[in-house]
């Protein structure tokens, strides 16, 4: 016994001292969980969103019953009014100032709209209450168009424009209503009513935290057990072993038992930093959760002797690692939800544990309802560990060969 | 060293494909002595030792060890031996200690580490790094390795390949004083001069099979009284050397160097001086010598240990 847990202890200091085992082992898995949850972090939360809008009424004419220009100038302008206290407006609206000329204004409008220091610029032309008035009264009259600029490059100028043609239908309906052509009583409602929410939204951190703790096991299972078994059989550091009455099985105990304590020792790294510095309230202090993270790190160790069967060199080991670490690593859920992924690639998601692991352990710990069924869950990756301890037991070679 | 057999191989046999490794061999290996497998690549040496270090099992054949007779080398015996490997590792990222702790682990009755430290002279380095380690040191290290369980038996594969003339003679010391304790050991190497010296007995394999054995002294001494003078020569024209066959009975040429075979040495002497004069020959480094195992091989086979 004592054998093999010195054998467990040289596995975790040799990654611990190891600088490009200690980088993948713990420092990239840290790293990423930090980049992602600076970065997406605030999916989810309540931002304020306002934009900077230009106004300019052009229209001089002022000779109608109601100066329709005026109207829409009201209505921006409580727009840009906050509703109440502590509710920002939506609008910052910049109108000409009395005695400024509408002209020039509206040339430095349009500039400052180009140089994305605006997100419209709205221009009332001239003769725009007759037209309105003639349109109401006999179906005839100028144009009632209403300008509106917009850059399309710029997100904020497009969802500032698509508020805008929501505000001036509001103010069209307005118009047929005054002018006696729509009864608001025949008018077709929608009422929103959502679903699924608690009040709360899951945070982007708790999400993605299980992803990487997985994802930390994955890559210690795929990179690190065919690593540390074919560089240490290559260098004829398992020879040394084998003329001494270590057995195979007793080798196996030892570093599988080193394996799942570096898999320890990443979990309550990722698990303390999460949730003490970003703020993950997730909590893995369950039986279900305990036993799928176990099921995780025990299917991707028995997932790197598969790989470690399968190479004839380690410098193979690592490339076989390398092909198969993204496509399973991205297409599994693991960062980023998966929908409407073409068939041939939902394959590889079906065929994948990491998405029955990723998806059963979100769901024990309710950041996302699961796909799977839980006798897929465990079944899968159950499956793969049969799979790679009997191809692994037949094709692994503990020598060189000769 | 006694008459009591520790080991004794009775006819192994070893096969990779249609090649025969090792070719039905016997040899016994007494109790503290050193006993020593000599040949050339591919000679079989390598593969006998896997099997009695038990990395492989034999087609054919058996071992008897410590008094009982075994197809293959088991967990018991191997707690009863020490291996240092030519070609053996070590995790690089360890400490000396942690290394020494690593094996002792495998064993039911191990040494304490840090005596070991002390007799392989590595106390200074117990907390060392192995891939710090010079070739030496690294030698040392694995010499504490194969000596941890305190081994009745040791295998020793090319122990001294690779070191420096200061740390081979070290090496050479220690093996004479572990023999000197009462271990046995079996030792492989293509240093003419380290089997010669170290030896109590000496088997040399070709093509799989035992082509002679005995004491380093019995297996030379079938040259009889003969002497070897050796010489280098750059110029090895044919019509120079044609000369040599006036006062040389027997000679060999291998690549610069001239070896003659006498048993009359005054005379070969005089006539060899008259050559060079003659032919202008300058006998760059002459020596004269008593024949070596090199020597042995070299009649038996017709090929060098290392070629």
């Amino acid at each position: 016994m004592i054998g093999v847990l010195r054998i467990a202890f040289t596995h975790v200091v040799t990654a611990i001292r190891e600088r490009v085992t200690l980088f993948w082992f713990l420092v990239f898995p840290v790293f990423l969980l930090v980049l992602l949850a600076l970065i997406f972090g605030n999916i989810g939360e309540e931002r304020e969103i306002r934009f900077e809008v230009g106004l300019v009424n052009r229209d001089t004419s002022g000779s109608t019953p109601v100066d329709f220009a005026a109207v829409v100038e009201e209505t921006f302008e409580g727009l840009a009014e906050p509703a109440d206290e502590g509710t920002p407006s939506l609008f910052t609206l910049y109108r000409p100032s009395g005695a400024t000329d509408v002209g020039a204004f509206l040339e430095a409008e349009l500039t400052a709209l180009r140089r994305g220091r605006r997100a419209a610029v709205i221009v009332i032309p001239e003769g725009f209450g007759a037209a309105v008035l003639g349109t109401m009264s006999s179906g005839a009259g100028g144009s009632s168009e209403l300008t509106v600029y917009m850059t399309t490059s710029d997100v904020a100028s497009q969802m500032a424009t698509e508020i805008i043609g929501q505000v001036l239908s509001a103010i069209d309906r307005e118009i047929l209503v005054r002018g006696g052509r729509f009864d608001p009583e025949m008018a077709i409602d929608s009422r929103a009513v959502w679903l699924g929410t608690t009040g709360e939204e899951t945070p982007y951190v708790d999400f993605v935290l299980p992803g990487i703790v997985l994802m930390g096991f994955f890559v210690n299972g795929l990179f690190g057990v065919p690593g540390a078994i074919l560089f240490n059989r290559d260098r004829r550091v398992l020879r040394r072993y084998w003329v001494t009455p270590l057995s195979v099985p007793r080798y196996l105990a030892g570093f599988s038992i080193g394996h799942l304590a570096l898999c320890a020792l990443q979990f309550a790294l990722l698990y303390v930093l999460g949730r003490y510095a970003l703020g993950a309230s997730v909590s893995f202090a369950s039986a279900p959760a305990c036993l799928l993270l176990v099921l995780s790190a025990v299917t991707f160790l028995a997932f790197g002797f598969l790989i470690a069967s399968l190479a004839k060199t380690a410098n193979a080991g690592m490339a076989t690692a390398n092909i198969l670490n993204m496509p399973m690593m991205f297409l599994s859920g693991l960062f980023f939800p998966i929908a409407g992924l073409p068939l041939f690639l939902r394959l590889i998601v079906y065929a994948n544990p990491l998405s029955y692991l990723a998806q059963g352990l979100r769901s024990t710990l309710g950041v996302e309802t699961s796909a799977f069924s839980w006798p897929l869950i465990l079944g899968v990756p159950l499956g793969w560990i049969a799979l790679s301890i009997l191809v692994a037991s037949m094709r692994l070679k503990w020598d060189v060969e000769r | 060293m006694t008459d009591e057999v520790l080991l004794r191989v009775f006819d192994l046999v070893k096969h990779y494909g249609d090649v025969r490794a090792v070719d039905g061999i016997s040899f016994d290996v007494l109790v503290a002595s050193v006993f020593t497998l000599l040949g050339p690549n591919g000679a079989g040496k390598t593969t006998t030792l896997e099997i009695l270090e038990g990395i492989r099992e034999p087609d054919g054949g058996e071992i008897g060890i410590f008094g009982e007779r075994v197809k293959r080398i088991t967990r018991p015996i191997k707690q009863r031996i020490g291996v240092l490997l030519q070609d053996g590792g070590f995790e690089p990222y360890l400490k000396v200690h942690e290394i020494l702790r690593l094996f002792a682990s495998f064993f039911d009755r191990p040494l304490v580490v840090e005596d070991v430290l002390r007799h392989v002279a590595l106390v200074d380095k117990a907390g060392a790094l192995v891939r710090t380690l010079s070739g030496g040191q690294m030698q040392r290290l694995a010499l504490g390795a194969a000596l941890i369980n305190d081994p009745e038996l040791i295998f020793l594969d090319e122990p001294t390949t690779g070191l420096d003339p200061q740390a081979r003679r070290n090496m050479w010391s220690v093996v004479t004083d572990l023999r000197e304790s009462g271990k046995t050991i079996i030792l492989t190497t293509h240093y003419m001069e380290e089997a010669e010296a170290l030896s109590d007995s000496v088997c040399i394999l070709d093509h799989g099979t035992i082509i002679a054995e005995g004491t380093p002294r019995e297996l030379t001494q079938a040259f009889g009284e003969e002497t070897m003078v050796e010489f280098r020569m750059d110029d090895l024209a044919d019509a120079r050397l044609g000369g040599l066959d006036a006062c040389c009975r027997e000679y060999r040429v291998d690549g610069g160097s001239v070896t003659v075979e006498t048993e009359d040495l005054p005379a070969t002497m005089e006539g060899l001086f008259a050559w060079s004069r003659r032919e202008n020959v300058p006998l760059d480094s002459l020596i004269v010598r008593q024949p070596n195992l090199e020597d042995v091989f070299l009649s038996l086979t017709g090929r060098r240990l290392r070629e």
